[in-house]
Protein backbone atom coordinates (compact mmCIF):
# COMPACT_ATOMS: atom_id res chain seq x y z
CA UNK A 1 0.00 0.00 0.00
CA UNK A 2 1.02 3.61 -0.23
CA UNK A 3 2.33 6.04 2.32
CA UNK A 4 2.59 9.73 1.51
CA UNK A 5 5.53 11.94 2.30
CA UNK A 6 4.42 15.57 2.33
CA UNK A 7 7.05 16.88 -0.06
CA UNK A 8 7.87 16.69 -3.76
CA UNK A 9 10.60 14.26 -4.86
CA UNK A 10 12.40 17.25 -6.45
CA UNK A 11 11.60 20.94 -5.83
CA UNK A 12 9.36 22.88 -8.20
CA UNK A 13 9.36 26.67 -7.73
CA UNK A 14 8.08 28.50 -10.80
CA UNK A 15 7.41 32.22 -10.42
CA UNK A 16 6.41 33.14 -13.97
CA UNK A 17 3.11 32.08 -15.57
CA UNK A 18 3.26 30.48 -19.01
CA UNK A 19 0.03 28.97 -20.34
CA UNK A 20 1.58 28.02 -23.69
CA UNK A 21 4.23 25.80 -22.17
CA UNK A 22 1.72 24.46 -19.62
CA UNK A 23 -0.39 23.16 -22.49
CA UNK A 24 2.63 21.24 -23.78
CA UNK A 25 3.88 19.94 -20.44
CA UNK A 26 0.41 18.60 -19.60
CA UNK A 27 1.22 15.74 -21.97
CA UNK A 28 3.53 14.35 -19.30
CA UNK A 29 0.60 14.42 -16.88
CA UNK A 30 -2.12 12.69 -18.92
CA UNK A 31 -0.62 12.04 -22.32
CA UNK A 32 0.30 8.75 -24.03
CA UNK A 33 3.87 8.69 -22.69
CA UNK A 34 3.27 10.54 -19.45
CA UNK A 35 3.70 9.75 -15.79
CA UNK A 36 0.12 8.65 -15.12
CA UNK A 37 0.40 6.06 -17.89
CA UNK A 38 3.78 4.97 -16.60
CA UNK A 39 2.60 4.47 -13.02
CA UNK A 40 -0.59 2.66 -14.02
CA UNK A 41 1.32 0.46 -16.46
CA UNK A 42 3.91 -0.71 -13.94
CA UNK A 43 1.53 -0.97 -10.97
CA UNK A 44 -0.89 -3.03 -13.10
CA UNK A 45 1.71 -5.28 -14.74
CA UNK A 46 3.22 -6.35 -11.42
CA UNK A 47 0.32 -8.69 -10.53
CA UNK A 48 1.04 -11.17 -13.30
CA UNK A 49 4.81 -11.21 -12.88
CA UNK A 50 6.12 -14.71 -12.14
CA UNK A 51 9.34 -13.48 -10.50
CA UNK A 52 9.37 -11.59 -7.22
CA UNK A 53 12.34 -9.40 -8.17
CA UNK A 54 10.54 -8.13 -11.26
CA UNK A 55 7.26 -7.52 -9.43
CA UNK A 56 9.23 -5.69 -6.74
CA UNK A 57 10.97 -3.50 -9.30
CA UNK A 58 7.66 -2.64 -10.99
CA UNK A 59 6.17 -1.67 -7.64
CA UNK A 60 9.13 0.55 -6.77
CA UNK A 61 9.38 2.27 -10.13
CA UNK A 62 5.57 2.60 -10.35
CA UNK A 63 5.61 4.31 -6.99
CA UNK A 64 8.35 6.71 -8.08
CA UNK A 65 6.30 7.56 -11.17
CA UNK A 66 3.37 8.61 -8.96
CA UNK A 67 5.78 11.10 -7.37
CA UNK A 68 6.68 12.30 -10.87
CA UNK A 69 2.98 12.67 -11.71
CA UNK A 70 2.75 14.95 -8.70
CA UNK A 71 5.72 17.00 -9.93
CA UNK A 72 4.28 17.44 -13.42
CA UNK A 73 0.90 18.42 -11.96
CA UNK A 74 2.71 20.92 -9.80
CA UNK A 75 4.54 22.39 -12.81
CA UNK A 76 1.28 22.82 -14.73
CA UNK A 77 -0.42 24.31 -11.64
CA UNK A 78 2.35 26.81 -10.98
CA UNK A 79 2.44 27.85 -14.65
CA UNK A 80 -1.29 28.61 -14.72
CA UNK A 81 -2.51 29.53 -11.23
CA UNK A 82 -2.06 33.30 -11.61
CA UNK A 83 -3.21 33.75 -15.20
CA UNK A 84 -5.19 36.86 -16.11
CA UNK A 85 -8.14 36.62 -18.49
CA UNK A 86 -6.06 38.47 -21.08
CA UNK A 87 -3.27 35.87 -20.87
CA UNK A 88 -5.84 33.08 -21.14
CA UNK A 89 -7.41 34.62 -24.24
CA UNK A 90 -4.13 35.46 -25.98
CA UNK A 91 -2.34 32.13 -25.45
CA UNK A 92 -4.87 29.64 -26.79
CA UNK A 93 -5.23 28.27 -23.27
CA UNK A 94 -8.89 29.33 -23.50
CA UNK A 95 -9.82 25.93 -24.97
CA UNK A 96 -8.59 24.10 -21.87
CA UNK A 97 -9.76 26.84 -19.49
CA UNK A 98 -13.39 26.65 -20.60
CA UNK A 99 -13.62 23.02 -19.45
CA UNK A 100 -11.22 23.10 -16.51
CA UNK A 101 -10.56 26.74 -15.55
CA UNK A 102 -7.03 26.50 -14.08
CA UNK A 103 -7.56 23.02 -12.70
CA UNK A 104 -5.18 20.19 -13.62
CA UNK A 105 -6.89 17.45 -15.65
CA UNK A 106 -5.12 14.46 -17.19
CA UNK A 107 -5.05 14.90 -20.95
CA UNK A 108 -2.48 14.99 -23.73
CA UNK A 109 -1.29 18.31 -25.17
CA UNK A 110 -3.49 17.64 -28.20
CA UNK A 111 -6.57 17.20 -26.01
CA UNK A 112 -7.03 13.42 -25.90
CA UNK A 113 -8.09 12.50 -22.35
CA UNK A 114 -6.00 10.02 -20.40
CA UNK A 115 -7.25 6.48 -20.98
CA UNK A 116 -6.03 2.94 -20.46
CA UNK A 117 -5.37 2.48 -24.20
CA UNK A 118 -2.20 4.44 -23.52
CA UNK A 119 -0.61 1.43 -21.89
CA UNK A 120 -0.69 -2.34 -22.18
CA UNK A 121 -0.56 -5.17 -19.69
CA UNK A 122 0.01 -8.19 -21.89
CA UNK A 123 0.43 -10.64 -19.04
CA UNK A 124 3.62 -12.06 -20.55
CA UNK A 125 6.77 -11.06 -18.70
CA UNK A 126 9.01 -10.63 -21.76
CA UNK A 127 6.41 -8.63 -23.66
CA UNK A 128 5.60 -6.45 -20.67
CA UNK A 129 9.27 -5.68 -20.00
CA UNK A 130 9.73 -4.61 -23.64
CA UNK A 131 6.64 -2.38 -23.23
CA UNK A 132 8.27 -0.86 -20.16
CA UNK A 133 11.61 -0.23 -21.88
CA UNK A 134 9.77 1.41 -24.79
CA UNK A 135 7.69 3.49 -22.38
CA UNK A 136 10.80 4.91 -20.73
CA UNK A 137 12.29 5.85 -24.11
CA UNK A 138 9.03 7.50 -25.19
CA UNK A 139 8.95 9.50 -21.99
CA UNK A 140 12.59 10.54 -22.47
CA UNK A 141 11.88 11.67 -26.03
CA UNK A 142 8.90 13.67 -24.83
CA UNK A 143 11.06 15.42 -22.24
CA UNK A 144 13.65 16.11 -25.00
CA UNK A 145 10.87 17.75 -27.00
CA UNK A 146 9.77 19.81 -24.01
CA UNK A 147 13.36 20.95 -23.32
CA UNK A 148 13.61 22.33 -26.87
CA UNK A 149 10.58 24.52 -26.19
CA UNK A 150 11.25 25.69 -22.62
CA UNK A 151 13.25 28.85 -21.95
CA UNK A 152 12.57 29.38 -18.24
CA UNK A 153 15.31 27.76 -16.08
CA UNK A 154 12.82 27.27 -13.21
CA UNK A 155 10.88 24.97 -15.57
CA UNK A 156 13.93 23.31 -17.20
CA UNK A 157 15.33 22.24 -13.86
CA UNK A 158 12.62 19.77 -12.73
CA UNK A 159 12.08 18.66 -16.37
CA UNK A 160 15.77 17.71 -16.69
CA UNK A 161 15.52 15.74 -13.45
CA UNK A 162 12.46 13.84 -14.68
CA UNK A 163 14.17 13.08 -17.99
CA UNK A 164 17.24 11.65 -16.22
CA UNK A 165 15.03 9.29 -14.21
CA UNK A 166 13.61 7.80 -17.44
CA UNK A 167 17.09 6.75 -18.55
CA UNK A 168 17.80 5.09 -15.19
CA UNK A 169 14.47 3.26 -15.31
CA UNK A 170 15.22 2.02 -18.82
CA UNK A 171 18.44 0.47 -17.51
CA UNK A 172 16.55 -1.22 -14.65
CA UNK A 173 13.90 -2.72 -16.93
CA UNK A 174 16.69 -3.91 -19.22
CA UNK A 175 18.31 -5.61 -16.24
CA UNK A 176 14.96 -7.16 -15.26
CA UNK A 177 14.83 -8.60 -18.78
CA UNK A 178 18.35 -10.05 -18.34
CA UNK A 179 17.21 -11.59 -15.04
CA UNK A 180 14.24 -13.10 -16.82
CA UNK A 181 16.39 -14.47 -19.66
CA UNK A 182 18.63 -16.16 -17.09
CA UNK A 183 15.63 -18.02 -15.72
CA UNK A 184 14.49 -19.28 -19.12
CA UNK A 185 15.93 -21.72 -21.64
CA UNK A 186 18.14 -19.70 -23.96
CA UNK A 187 17.53 -22.14 -26.80
CA UNK A 188 14.00 -20.77 -26.95
CA UNK A 189 12.96 -17.88 -24.73
CA UNK A 190 9.47 -17.97 -26.22
CA UNK A 191 8.63 -21.63 -25.59
CA UNK A 192 6.00 -20.68 -23.05
CA UNK A 193 4.65 -17.73 -21.09
CA UNK A 194 6.13 -17.89 -17.58
CA UNK A 195 3.36 -15.56 -16.39
CA UNK A 196 0.68 -18.06 -17.36
CA UNK A 197 1.75 -21.55 -18.45
CA UNK A 198 2.21 -23.94 -15.56
CA UNK A 199 4.62 -26.16 -17.44
CA UNK A 200 6.57 -25.74 -20.63
CA UNK A 201 5.91 -29.18 -21.94
CA UNK A 202 2.34 -30.30 -21.25
CA UNK A 203 0.26 -32.49 -23.48
CA UNK A 204 -3.05 -30.78 -22.76
CA UNK B 1 18.69 31.70 -0.91
CA UNK B 2 17.01 29.00 1.16
CA UNK B 3 16.13 29.52 4.82
CA UNK B 4 16.87 26.81 7.42
CA UNK B 5 13.58 25.00 6.91
CA UNK B 6 13.89 24.98 3.12
CA UNK B 7 17.52 23.86 3.35
CA UNK B 8 16.63 21.00 5.68
CA UNK B 9 13.78 19.88 3.42
CA UNK B 10 16.11 20.06 0.40
CA UNK B 11 18.74 17.99 2.23
CA UNK B 12 16.09 15.37 3.06
CA UNK B 13 15.25 15.38 -0.64
CA UNK B 14 18.86 14.64 -1.52
CA UNK B 15 19.21 11.73 0.93
CA UNK B 16 15.84 10.21 0.03
CA UNK B 17 16.80 10.44 -3.63
CA UNK B 18 20.03 8.52 -2.94
CA UNK B 19 17.90 5.82 -1.28
CA UNK B 20 15.49 5.63 -4.23
CA UNK B 21 18.29 5.31 -6.81
CA UNK B 22 20.03 2.66 -4.66
CA UNK B 23 16.74 0.81 -4.02
CA UNK B 24 16.04 0.45 -7.74
CA UNK B 25 19.67 -0.68 -8.33
CA UNK B 26 19.36 -3.24 -5.53
CA UNK B 27 16.05 -4.52 -6.93
CA UNK B 28 18.04 -5.85 -9.88
CA UNK B 29 21.32 -6.47 -7.99
CA UNK B 30 20.05 -8.06 -4.75
CA UNK B 31 23.47 -9.35 -3.64
CA UNK B 32 25.57 -6.24 -4.19
CA UNK B 33 27.10 -5.70 -0.75
CA UNK B 34 28.68 -2.32 -1.54
CA UNK B 35 25.30 -0.95 -2.62
CA UNK B 36 23.63 -2.40 0.48
CA UNK B 37 26.23 -0.78 2.72
CA UNK B 38 25.57 2.61 1.12
CA UNK B 39 21.83 2.09 1.44
CA UNK B 40 22.00 1.12 5.11
CA UNK B 41 24.16 4.16 5.88
CA UNK B 42 21.86 6.67 4.21
CA UNK B 43 18.64 5.07 5.46
CA UNK B 44 19.71 5.75 9.04
CA UNK B 45 20.58 9.34 8.18
CA UNK B 46 17.27 9.96 6.44
CA UNK B 47 15.21 8.57 9.32
CA UNK B 48 17.01 10.85 11.72
CA UNK B 49 16.59 13.92 9.49
CA UNK B 50 12.88 13.29 8.94
CA UNK B 51 12.23 12.92 12.69
CA UNK B 52 14.14 16.13 13.41
CA UNK B 53 12.34 18.06 10.70
CA UNK B 54 8.94 16.81 11.80
CA UNK B 55 9.53 17.87 15.40
CA UNK B 56 10.95 21.26 14.49
CA UNK B 57 8.66 22.28 11.61
CA UNK B 58 5.81 19.98 10.48
CA UNK B 59 5.25 16.24 10.07
CA UNK B 60 6.43 14.80 6.76
CA UNK B 61 4.57 11.50 7.29
CA UNK B 62 1.34 10.73 9.10
CA UNK B 63 3.15 8.54 11.62
CA UNK B 64 5.04 11.60 12.83
CA UNK B 65 1.88 13.71 13.13
CA UNK B 66 1.40 13.46 16.89
CA UNK B 67 -0.84 16.44 17.66
CA UNK B 68 -2.36 18.48 20.46
CA UNK B 69 -4.88 21.35 20.12
CA UNK B 70 -4.24 21.60 16.37
CA UNK B 71 -3.97 18.74 13.83
CA UNK B 72 -0.38 19.10 12.66
CA UNK B 73 -0.71 16.93 9.57
CA UNK B 74 -3.37 19.25 8.18
CA UNK B 75 -1.48 22.40 9.06
CA UNK B 76 1.57 21.40 7.01
CA UNK B 77 2.09 23.35 3.78
CA UNK B 78 0.99 21.76 0.50
CA UNK B 79 4.01 20.46 -1.47
CA UNK B 80 2.76 21.79 -4.82
CA UNK B 81 2.49 25.45 -3.83
CA UNK B 82 6.27 25.90 -3.90
CA UNK B 83 8.11 28.82 -2.40
CA UNK B 84 6.43 31.97 -3.68
CA UNK C 1 31.11 7.08 -35.21
CA UNK C 2 31.15 3.38 -34.42
CA UNK C 3 32.18 0.72 -36.91
CA UNK C 4 29.46 -1.92 -36.86
CA UNK C 5 31.55 -5.03 -36.58
CA UNK C 6 30.86 -8.39 -35.08
CA UNK C 7 31.35 -8.28 -31.30
CA UNK C 8 32.44 -11.60 -29.81
CA UNK C 9 30.28 -11.25 -26.74
CA UNK C 10 26.90 -9.91 -27.75
CA UNK C 11 26.87 -11.41 -31.25
CA UNK C 12 27.20 -14.89 -29.78
CA UNK C 13 24.06 -14.44 -27.68
CA UNK C 14 20.88 -16.18 -28.89
CA UNK C 15 19.23 -14.14 -31.63
CA UNK C 16 15.62 -12.90 -31.64
CA UNK C 17 16.12 -11.24 -28.26
CA UNK C 18 17.43 -7.90 -26.96
CA UNK C 19 20.06 -7.55 -24.21
CA UNK C 20 20.85 -4.57 -22.01
CA UNK C 21 24.32 -4.74 -20.43
CA UNK C 22 24.43 -5.09 -16.63
CA UNK C 23 25.40 -1.96 -14.75
CA UNK C 24 28.30 -2.46 -12.32
CA UNK C 25 28.54 -0.56 -9.06
CA UNK C 26 31.67 1.37 -10.03
CA UNK C 27 31.15 4.86 -8.82
CA UNK C 28 28.68 7.13 -7.13
CA UNK C 29 28.96 10.92 -7.45
CA UNK C 30 30.91 12.26 -4.43
CA UNK C 31 28.77 15.38 -4.36
CA UNK C 32 25.27 14.12 -3.58
CA UNK C 33 23.64 17.50 -4.18
CA UNK C 34 25.12 17.49 -7.67
CA UNK C 35 23.81 13.94 -8.19
CA UNK C 36 20.32 15.07 -7.07
CA UNK C 37 20.28 17.96 -9.53
CA UNK C 38 21.50 15.69 -12.34
CA UNK C 39 18.90 13.01 -11.55
CA UNK C 40 21.05 9.99 -10.70
CA UNK C 41 23.80 9.03 -8.22
CA UNK C 42 25.54 6.98 -10.94
CA UNK C 43 27.85 8.91 -13.31
CA UNK C 44 27.48 6.05 -15.83
CA UNK C 45 23.78 6.88 -16.16
CA UNK C 46 24.26 10.65 -16.57
CA UNK C 47 23.28 11.19 -20.23
CA UNK C 48 22.19 14.83 -20.70
CA UNK C 49 20.22 16.22 -23.63
CA UNK C 50 22.05 18.78 -25.74
CA UNK C 51 20.00 18.67 -28.97
CA UNK C 52 18.95 21.81 -30.81
CA UNK C 53 16.91 22.24 -33.94
CA UNK C 54 19.08 25.08 -35.28
CA UNK C 55 16.62 26.21 -37.93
Amino acid sequence: MWAYEKRLQYPVNIKKSNPKIAQVIISQYGGPDGELGASMRYLSQRYSMPYKEVAGLLTDIGTEELGHLEMVGTIVHQLTRNLSMEEIEKSGFDKYYVDHTVGVWPQAAGGIPFNACEFQVKGDIITDLYEDMAAEQKARSTYDNILRLVKDPEVCDPIRFLRAREIVHFQRFGEALRLTQDKLNSKNFYAFNPSFDRCSDCND
Amino acid sequence: MMNNKEQMLFDIGIIDFVLVDLMEYLDTHPFDQAAMDYFNHYAKIKNQMVKEFSQKYYPLTKDLAESNKEWRWGSAPLPWEGVC
Amino acid sequence: MQDYRFDDNIDNFPIAMAYVPWQHFDQIFDNLEKAYRIGTIFPDLDKPFTGRRCV
